[in-house]
């Protein structure tokens, strides 16, 4: 096995017995994207020389005898919104062309005081204001969609391009690629990791999250991560949480709702049936299965519409003025489009949240977590534009693949997407777990314990 | 199109008005794609909000900025 197949809990163990430096598996990682990055696209800069100088910090602070933690020394890859000092931060646009980033942000700086090594920044659908990142080709068939919008993250993860990497997520983003990929992506409770110094599409959907190999990996990042800074108005001063799962979680007790409604409807046969083999399994680890309803289902897309399309038109509203033909055609028709919905349809998302905020509480009085698939189809082939249902109807592509993670955004319930197989034609598979606000632990636990019944996952192909 | 959807000439007017004049040739696609947004958010308009309040965080007192790493 080469150094940048390791998981990042698996590289964490080698470095701290010193049987791996950090120079050797930077090195790995940087070569594995010298060779597979030509193909599918993932990054948009590689600073192969700052990371190798940080990989032999690491190194000769081992051999001191000095870790920082299970991060020290692992290379990650970051999406593009997010900035790293003295890097420019493009949000894949020429609208940010001569960008350079003044600071770190606030996760960048977490990561590097807890050892790990930026290697690259990450594609993302332009200012992450879309599904499919058409700069990047899937690690699994690249002339299928990555999905997005942290396309070049999920990439990057599943070809062992970065031993981890950080999404944003405003209607699915880290979730909806992971599931594409095959790789874990958690979105995090609203609040739990600050987004200061990271380039917003929606300030009240934003999260910013991990993505990686394994759902043990996500939690190790998100200790590092998740914590109080009072730059981001919606951070919160929550206490140390140590979201690692136990080696073998006991899930017997754990009531896991199965939607009756809404998540399985408009889904892809093979999707739907490796999602409920992959809640069979974790009936079989004990949890007690429970059916559910998700209310107001019929407002989910208005509420994500009405909430995301003026927030985003708001930010963009200086440089939408001065250089509007640098957008791509997508991007610019929406945050044009936006300067046409008026304060009441804003207002009336905002309240309608706060209605969907509190009915989904009720629902998660009667569960501890819910079970359903990420996204209700496989990675599309690229420039596919809808997608037709087995009942003659029509979805935008999309549309589609927001549909069944926006939920999440809206009610800012954490939400982790763990991969439980391939379809046919050898595309992967999500299954999305949802919990309480910061009931992220118990989601990681029953992620953890459902991955460790199946056997170890390959890196993509992504050649 | 129904009354309630927006003329490409209408579109221009109110976008402009917002601040953004909009060239000419994109008159038309704005005015769709705004239809199309307005056909997805106005069936909020069928909720009975009460006394509901907007969701959002607002905190009077401003917080030392000192947090970082």
């Amino acid at each position: 096995m080469q150094p940048y197949e390791l998981t990042l809990a698996d590289a964490a163990q080698q470095i701290r017995a010193r049987r791996l430096s950090p120079v050797e598996l930077v090195d790995s990682v940087l070569e594995r994207i010298d060779q597979v990055d030509p193909h599918v696209g993932a990054y948009v800069a590689v600073t192969a020389e700052q990371a190798r100088g940080a990989a032999r910090e690491a190194e000769q602070e081992a051999a001191r005898g000095m870790f920082r933690g299970p991060l020290h020394g692992v290379p990650a890859g970051l999406k593009d919104l997010i900035d790293v000092a003295g890097s420019p931060t493009s949000a894949s646009s020429r609208v940010r062309a001569g960008h350079r980033a003044g600071a770190d942000s606030t996760v960048a700086a977490r990561l590097r005081a807890a050892g790990s090594v930026l290697v690259g920044k990450t594609h993302t659908h332009e200012f992450a204001y879309g599904l499919t990142t058409p700069q990047t080709g899937n690690a699994w068939d690249r002339g299928r969609v990555a999905g997005g919008s942290s396309g070049g993250s999920a990439v990057a993860v599943a070809a062992g391009a970065a031993t981890f990497a950080l999404g944003t997520d405003t209607g699915g983003s880290i979730r909806v690629p992971a599931a594409l990929n095959g790789v874990v992506g958690l979105k995090p409770t609203y609040g739990l990791v600050p987004r200061h110094g990271v380039t917003s599409l929606s300030w009240s959907l934003d999260h910013v999250g991990p993505v990686t190999r394994t759902v043990e990996d996500a939690a190790l990042v998100l200790n590092v991560l998740a914590g109080h800074d009072p730059r981001d108005p919606a951070s919160l001063d929550t206490s140390a949480v140590d979201h690692r799962p136990e080696r073998e979680p006991d899930l017997a007790g754990v009531r896991v709702g199965v939607p009756r409604n809404y998540y399985f409807d408009h889904v892809d046969a093979e999707v739907e049936t490796a999602v409920r083999r992959g809640i069979a399994q974790l009936e079989t680890l004990g949890v007690h299965l429970v059916e559910i309803d998700i209310p107001m289902t019929r407002y989910i897309h208005a509420t994500q519409w009405g909430l995301m399309v003026p927030e985003a038109t708001a930010y963009h509203e200086g440089t939408l003025r001065t250089v509007p033909e640098l957008y791509q055609a997508d991007v610019r028709i929406l945050l044009e489009a936006g300067e046409l919905m008026g304060a009441g349809d804003y207002l009336r998302a905002q309240r309608s949240r706060t209605l969907m905020q509190e009915e989904w509480a009720r629902v998660l009085e009667k569960v501890d977590v819910i079970a359903a698939p990420t996204v209700p189809m496989t990675a599309v082939k690229a420039g596919q534009e809808s997608v037709t249902w087995s009942d003659g109807s029509t979805e935008a592509v999309s549309d589609a693949y927001v549909r069944l993670s926006s939920p999440a955004n809206i009610t800012g319930v954490p939400a982790l997407s763990v991969p439980v197989g391939h379809d046919t034609a050898g595309m992967p598979i999500g299954m999305q777990l949802l919990g309480r606000p910061f009931g992220e632990r118990q989601l990681l636990r029953v992620g953890h314990a459902y991955e460790r019944t199946q056997s170890a996952r390959s890196l993509a192909p992504a050649a | 199109m129904s009354s309630a959807e927006l003329t490409p000439p209408e579109a221009a007017r109110w976008t402009a008005r917002a601040g953004l004049p909009l060239p000419d040739d994109r008159h038309a696609a704005v005015a769709a794609t705004a239809g199309h947004i307005h056909s997805v958010v106005s069936v909020l308009r069928e909720l009975d909000f009460g006394d509901t309040p907007p969701a959002g965080a607002y905190r009077a007192g401003k917080e030392k900025r000192d947090a970082a790493v």
